[in-house]
């Protein structure tokens, strides 16, 4: 059980926003839910390549994880007034208690507009043969200028396969942005996450 | 004699402020370019945080003229378009405004210069090479 609240807080953070900035541009993230701390800071080191680091706490055992993200921007389409990606996503890390090792390995794609959004995730987990898989369909109800706060209102999908069985959640999430900070709030009544994310 | 110098001076004036301002149309929005400004038309720009990674890439540049919009960069994510004002003793280089947009993430479609009272329109064309193009420029004393 552990393992799939760990691997479903990995997911929820990893499909919150693009993986990779612009060059040079850092990102700090943290967020919060009932069981979980979790804190990154990452720097696009070019516009198709980020790398971070990542500290993820279980706050019900106290155990910590250690994790380094490597994101890589394979193919962008921009095209007027829409875009759309292709990334693929790696980590490894360790638990600092017992040092025992994990790995992970996916691919995210999406497509955008200034109204619309779509977004679909496959992520393998090395340290139990696991997969999951996040989808994400999110609506604006209103345009702005870009110093103005936005809203989004997403509907969050996700599946996890894991020793032959499937399980499925669903998340109403509110994302609201302004500038460069990001935040989020999502609860399905039994999960519930947090989200603050800042680009400079 | 002296009235008639000064009416000269002042026609000159009149003649050289109307010769520094054009009208440029992007995405059907006709946007005012003043002397030593450019208009860059971005696709991919789609959200706010796009348009503050553009903003970043010029800040870190040394041809944006800070004092001007919004430390020197105006964005309109609805039109598509970002608005440079440009330091007046930099004779910019197209080149290094595409950069800036291409290491944010975004392309160029279409970048308009107004620099020693011209200008000058260039458009990428199907290999991606930002070329200067012949346009039809629209330019007013009054506006």
């Amino acid at each position: 059980m552990f393992r799939f609240l760990l691997v479903c807080i990995i997911l929820l953070n990893s499909i919150s926003a693009h993986p990779v900035i612009f060059k040079n541009g850092k990102v700090f993230w943290i967020s919060q839910s009932t069981k979980f701390n979790d804190l990154r800071l990452g720097v696009s080191k070019t516009n198709k390549w980020l790398v971070g680091g990542r500290i993820l706490q279980d706050r019900r055992s106290d155990e910590t994880f250690a994790l380094l993200n490597n994101n890589y921007l394979a193919k962008r389409w921009n095209s007027k007034n829409a875009q759309a990606n292709i990334y693929i996503l790696s980590s490894v890390g360790i638990n600092t208690k017992n040092s025992e090792s994990m790995g992970t390995v996916g691919v995210h794609g999406d497509w955008e507009n200034r109204q619309l959004m779509v977004m679909q995730m496959f992520e393998y987990f090395s340290h139990n043969s696991s997969w999951m898989s996040g989808s994400r369909l999110a609506y604006s109800p209103y345009t702005v200028d870009y110093t103005k706060m936005s809203t989004w209102l997403i509907a969050e999908y996700q599946v996890e396969y894991k020793n032959d069985n499937l399980s499925y959640m669903l998340i109403p999430v509110v994302r609201v942005f302004k500038n460069n900070y990001l935040f989020e709030i999502g609860s399905n009544g039994e999960d519930s996450f947090l989200s603050f994310m800042i680009h400079f | 004699m002296k009235k008639h110098i000064e009416y000269i001076l002042l026609v000159i004036l009149f003649l050289n402020l109307g010769f520094s301002q054009s009208k440029v149309t992007i995405q059907d929005k006709e946007i005012m370019l003043n002397e030593n400004e450019a208009v860059v038309e971005v696709l991919g720009m789609v959200c706010s945080m796009c348009a503050f990674g553009i903003g970043e890439g010029f800040s870190n540049t040394d041809f944006i003229d800070k004092s001007k919009f919004n430390e020197g960069v105006m964005v309109d994510i609805d039109a598509q378009y970002v608005q440079l004002a440009i330091n007046e003793s930099a004779n910019i280089n197209p080149a290094n405004i595409v950069k800036v947009i291409e290491e944010a993430g975004y392309d160029v479609s279409t970048l308009f210069i107004l620099q020693n009272k011209k200008l000058t329109k260039f458009s990428t064309d199907k290999l991606g090479i930002l070329q200067p193009m012949a346009y039809n420029q629209s330019r007013s004393k009054n506006n």
